[in-house]
């Protein structure tokens, strides 16, 4: 091995490049960038102000932050709906009158300085959701129209009743409490504020008004044909954001005793660049409160800090301006291109040398010297199948299959020509097995291990097993399960070939090759699922030896079947019985004669093997290079093999036309003939195997002779 | 905007022209009639009237209804043909030897790739020497090894010295001469040159051709035919930009299971796959990314292309190097495809 090629089995193999790309997957990956930006806000005017973090100081910020964050939650609310609300501050500042006109002017209780308050806000938003929402009017145009009409209004109020609410000599301990004091060292705005966004959260995120929300936002008509009521969602949005408002306002009335020409003044622009820059989209659908308050504090502070540092009102709201566009941008390139750089990242081919094979090319004369013999066989549903992955024949010799619509079809004996949709189960239905009584057992690609019962009752049995420490990708989901069979005290070994790609997804595992197959167990006793080995190249077919105290499984990528000790001094471990195939082994079942049957899918290549050497070159290819164009194991010839117990091969045969029979991904005898599938194959296939046992059948194999 | 720097870090989009306009594909090459069985035919040549086609060491006449007769035998591997004005039969050998009318004539060194023969009709007779390195069977590991060492040679009609007119050729594969300049099909970059008889100068006629452009010969009504032997593939220019996968495949695969161009495809399961050509429900897709391809090209008077013969991916008349015609009739031996196709021109609707 050079040692540039040592080098780069290092990098590689070593370096966890594809952490990259599963962090990315992750929706909290969303809040990084304002996070960093919160920290960097922080720390910036935190080390230029002295005393930024005293009591005194922080007791001041946190109180407007408080009543500020109550209008961003509004607001936050009614951009994940799809809308914005400009009108906020006008309703905040009126808001803030209302308390203020209640309780100096006509000297009334708190607590209906409040109820006023927060009818004003309701009010106000309520005209805004009704048209916006009921009269489908533009959110912006409407808005703006109720922030000039709120201002205005407001404007003449003050000027009308300043001099009044200065003579006013109404007071309440109420009053001073809300608006100076503390409770557990908070201010009331701050509780206000944490109170309002726990339950905007939990409301968002686990309640049906919230979901409603977000589907509305994300797509208005997708929301309207689930069923959604669209325009109440809507309406109702810009309620809550009113509502918000008022109590910021009411908060503001308490805190400064009385309502000037500048209250609410800009709040708008604010609380719209606080919500954008803490990461919740303008386009709607995607965001959260915690963004909403993230981008909250940092508005705040760098506003704040920049009058503390003796900037004016200019640099103030050229500095929101600025960003506010660099949010937009980062928001709309990010929302456009993450796919982009997952796709261009999530794919982390790692090193492997494979050792050298013997040829499989006909004429050279070893035990995988492949012929023509498969494309002999019979056609079995030709034109109408598209993807039987697996075969399987029940004790009354109809056929069974899956299909890549997510249906198992069944065809009638004797002549197999007419055929019926046996169960819909949804997903890929890949490898089948009969349990004793006669359940069909099927792993189904990006669902779980199902059962179908001969009246045709679908049950999941296992969708998940228990979830490792150390992984980040979700790796207790069952992404991939290929192929299963039934030890003969009823539990069933399956395999779950992937943690890192969804079932339709296999080929780019082909080309990564790195090892997350896994080997797992359900006990229908418990109903439980238990990882037992971890760590191989695909782990495809499975089947029990024929004492039923071992089972073959199949390593795709790494060309290899392994046996796993069921019972025995080796209970519980494996053992590498075939290696360094010519062929990608596919799914394995029992022959006739005491061997194996064991399906390839595909042929090793010079160039493909190559490859594996070269990571660095699959990295760049998969970038560089559309998918239609990559390099793959050559899946258009396959074959069947069949090999004894002790690993050793008897004799292979194939479709070397690749015109019938191209990739075999599974095979199953019944009574002297050999059925065929494969998951991109529109046929099954018929081959009668010469000399073989013409009465054996693989249920009475497993489960004795008919009861 | 940021693409150019980010493309530092991700690399660059490899792509290559899309077979559209005058290139827009259609299956005329596999609808047409095998006019004979012949295996690898080369180079077709009309002497007196008859048809002759180059396969293997031999030379074959070919006739409509009979099987090919063989003609003459060679020592070596026939890589070009050529007639004379005065009718005598120009063969050069895959051991880089020239015979003129049965004679060998001397070469001058650093001619050791006869590619194609031509004479222009004044009698002077130009050849294309493919490389400096390898032999015209070792096209493949010249390509993959970025040759760019061809050369053009020419004998005027007066001399008998081969003198060369210009170097650095990425492998010249065709000729076509017009006047006192010459066309040279350059293989390796994609384009169609022409040098200027007198000088040497080149100057660029047709670039970024969809494929890799091999002989040329002349049409009935002038302009040119143009066979482009093999498709250009995005893997297969994806794997020339890397150079240490490249360099332990050329020392460590066989030729024929190489990631190259080749003249016929999907023979053998050891050859290389791209996902888009997976056979998917008993379907190999047309317009899949493919190592071989059946592709000729009408070129009218000022050399632009006008239409095209395809075979496409899912075909089997691929690697098509030479094309001749006479009596309104198109020759065209498909050397990947093991036989010789005939079209009647005047009643093909593809104009």
């Amino acid at each position: 091995m050079s040692f540039r090629e040592r080098l780069q089995s290092w990098r590689y193999n070593l370096v966890p490049d594809h952490l990259v790309g599963e962090i990315l997957s992750k929706r909290w990956t969303d809040n990084a960038i304002p996070f960093l930006a919160l920290v960097a806000t922080l720390g910036v005017f935190g080390s230029i102000i002295p005393g930024f973090f005293k009591p005194m100081s922080l007791q001041e910020s946190t109180r407007q932050l408080g009543e500020f964050s109550l209008v961003v939650t509004g607001m936050t609310v009614v951009m994940l709906g799809g809308g914005i609300d400009l009108s906020v501050g006008s309703i905040f500042a009126l808001s803030c009158f209302s308390a203020v006109f209640v309780f100096f002017i006509l000297e009334q209780s708190v607590w209906l300085a409040l109820a006023a308050s927060i009818a004003t806000g309701l009010l106000f938003g309520a005209i805004n959701g009704y048209l916006i929402g009921y009269f489908r009017l533009r959110a912006f145009l409407t808005t703006l129209v109720t922030f000039i009409f709120g201002r205005a209004l407001f404007d003449i109020l003050v000027t009308t009743y300043a001099a009044d609410v200065q003579l006013s000599d109404a007071t309440s301990d109420v009053l001073d409490f809300i608006g100076d004091d503390t409770f557990w060292g908070l201010s009331v705005a701050v509780w206000a504020a944490i109170i309002l966004a726990i339950i905007t959260h939990v409301a968002l995120t686990r309640s049906r008004p919230g979901w409603h929300v977000q589907a509305v936002g994300g797509s208005r008509r997708s929301a309207h044909n689930a069923g959604i009521r669209v325009r109440r969602t809507v309406f109702m949005t810009y309620v809550f954001s009113g509502f918000c408002a008022s109590l910021g306002g009411f908060l503001i009335a308490c805190r400064l005793s009385g309502a000037g020409p500048g209250t609410g003044l800009n709040l708008e622009v604010m609380a719209l660049t606080a919500a954008v820059v803490g990461g919740v989209s303008l386009g709607g659908g995607r965001g959260s409160v915690i963004k909403g308050l993230m981008g909250a504090i940092i508005v705040l502070t760098m506003t704040n800090g920049l009058i503390r540092l003796g900037y004016g009102t200019g640099t103030n709201q050229m500095v929101l301006g600025i960003m506010l566009a660099v949010a937009v941008t980062i928001d709309i390139r990010w929302l456009k291109n993450r796919h982009k750089v997952l796709d261009e990242v999530y794919v982390a081919p790692v090193y492997l040398k494979m050792a050298t094979t013997q040829s499989a090319a006909p004429g050279s004369g070893t035990p995988y010297e492949l012929d023509n013999r498969l494309s002999e066989a019979d056609h079995i549903g030709l034109g109408e199948l598209e993807g039987p992955e697996d075969v399987i024949l029940d004790r009354d010799d109809h056929l069974y299959c899956g299909t890549r619509h997510g249906e198992i079809v069944r065809f009638f004996a004797p002549d197999y020509k007419r055929s019926e949709v046996f169960a819909h189960i949804g997903g890929f239905p890949l490898g089948l097995a009969f349990d004793k009584t006669g359940n069909l057992i099927s792993c189904v690609g990006a669902m779980g291990l199902y059962s179908v019962s001969p009246e045709r009752e679908v049950k999941r049995l296992s969708a998940e097993t228990s979830r490792s420490w150390t992984s980040i990708v979700d790796d207790a989901r069952l992404r991939d399960p290929n192929d299963c069979d039934i030890a003969p005290d009823g539990r069933i070994y399956f395999t779950d070939s992937t943690k890192r790609y969804d079932a339709h997804d296999w080929a780019l595992d082909s080309i990564e090759n790195r090892a997350t197959g896994r080997l797992l167990v359900y006990d229908p006793k418990e109903g439980s699922t238990k990882t037992l080995l971890d760590g191989y190249r695909y782990t495809n077919g499975v089947c029990m030896a024929h004492d039923g105290k071992s089972l073959f499984f199949a390593e795709s990528w790494a060309c290899r079947v392994h046996r796993y000790w069921l019972e025995g001094p080796k209970a519980g471990s494996a053992e590498c019985v075939i290696r360094d195939m010519p062929g990608y082994p596919d799914n394995i079942n029992r022959a006739s004669d005491g061997n194996y049957w064991m399906a390839w899918l595909g042929m090793r290549t010079p160039s493909f093997d190559l490859s594996l050497r070269h990571p660095d070159m699959r990295k760049r290819m998969t970038r560089r290079l559309p998918q239609d164009e990559w390099l793959f194991p050559n899946i258009n010839t396959g074959g069947v093999v069949k090999f004894n117990e002790k690993g050793g091969i008897v004799e292979a045969m194939g479709d070397l036309s690749g015109a019938a029979h191209p990739m075999v991904t599974s095979m199953r005898e019944h009574k002297g003939f050999l059925f065929v599938g494969g998951i991109l194959n529109n046929r099954i296939g018929r081959y009668r195997i010469a000399g073989a046992d013409p009465n054996w059948t693989s249920p009475a194999s497993y489960w004795g002779a008919k009861p | 905007m940021l693409d150019p720097i980010l493309d530092i870090f991700r690399g660059k989009a490899v792509t290559i022209p899309p077979l559209d306009g005058a290139f827009r594909p259609n299956t005329l090459l596999d609808d047409a009639p095998a006019f004979a069985g012949l295996t690898e035919p080369d180079n077709l040549l009309v002497a007196d009237g008859r048809l002759l086609a180059s396969s293997g060491n031999a030379i074959y006449r070919v006739a409509a209804g009979a099987a090919p007769v063989l003609v003459e035998t060679f020592p070596a591997a026939v890589t070009a043909l050529a007639r004379s004005p005065a009718g005598e039969l120009t063969v050069g050998l895959e051991s880089g030897r020239l015979l003129i009318a049965g004679r060998e004539v001397a070469l001058p060194a650093g001619i050791g790739c006869i590619t194609a023969l031509a004479y222009a009709e004044d009698g002077t007779l130009w050849l294309a020497n493919g490389s400096a390195d390898h032999g015209p069977s070792q096209w493949a590991a010249d390509l993959m090894k970025k040759g760019a060492s061809g050369s053009l040679w020419k004998r005027d009609p007066a001399s008998s010295e081969f003198r060369k007119v210009a170097g650095d050729i990425a492998f010249s594969y065709g000729l076509h001469p017009t006047g006192k300049d010459v066309l040279v099909s350059e293989s390796w970059r994609h384009q169609l040159i022409r040098f200027d008889g007198a000088t040497g100068s080149r100057s660029t006629l047709l670039a970024h051709l969809p494929g890799y452009p091999s002989r040329l010969s002349t049409a009935a009504e002038g302009g040119a035919w143009l066979t482009l032997f093999a498709p250009r593939n995005r893997l297969i220019e994806f794997v020339l930009q890397e150079t240490h996968y490249r360099n332990d495949m050329l020392a460590q695969v066989l030729p024929q299971h190489w990631i190259a161009p080749a003249l016929a495809s999907n023979r053998s399961f050891l050859e290389p796959l791209q996902c888009g050509g997976i056979r998917t429900m008993g379907i190999h897709k047309p317009w899949s990314p493919s190592r071989s391809y059946g592709l000729v090209v009408r070129l009218d008077r000022e050399m632009r292309p006008q239409y095209s013969l395809h075979s496409r991916a899912n075909g089997t008349r691929h690697g098509i190097c030479s094309v001749v015609e006479k009596d309104g009739r198109l020759f065209i031996a498909s050397k990947g495809g093991d036989c010789l196709l005939a079209i009647d021109m005047a009643s093909e609707g593809h104009r």
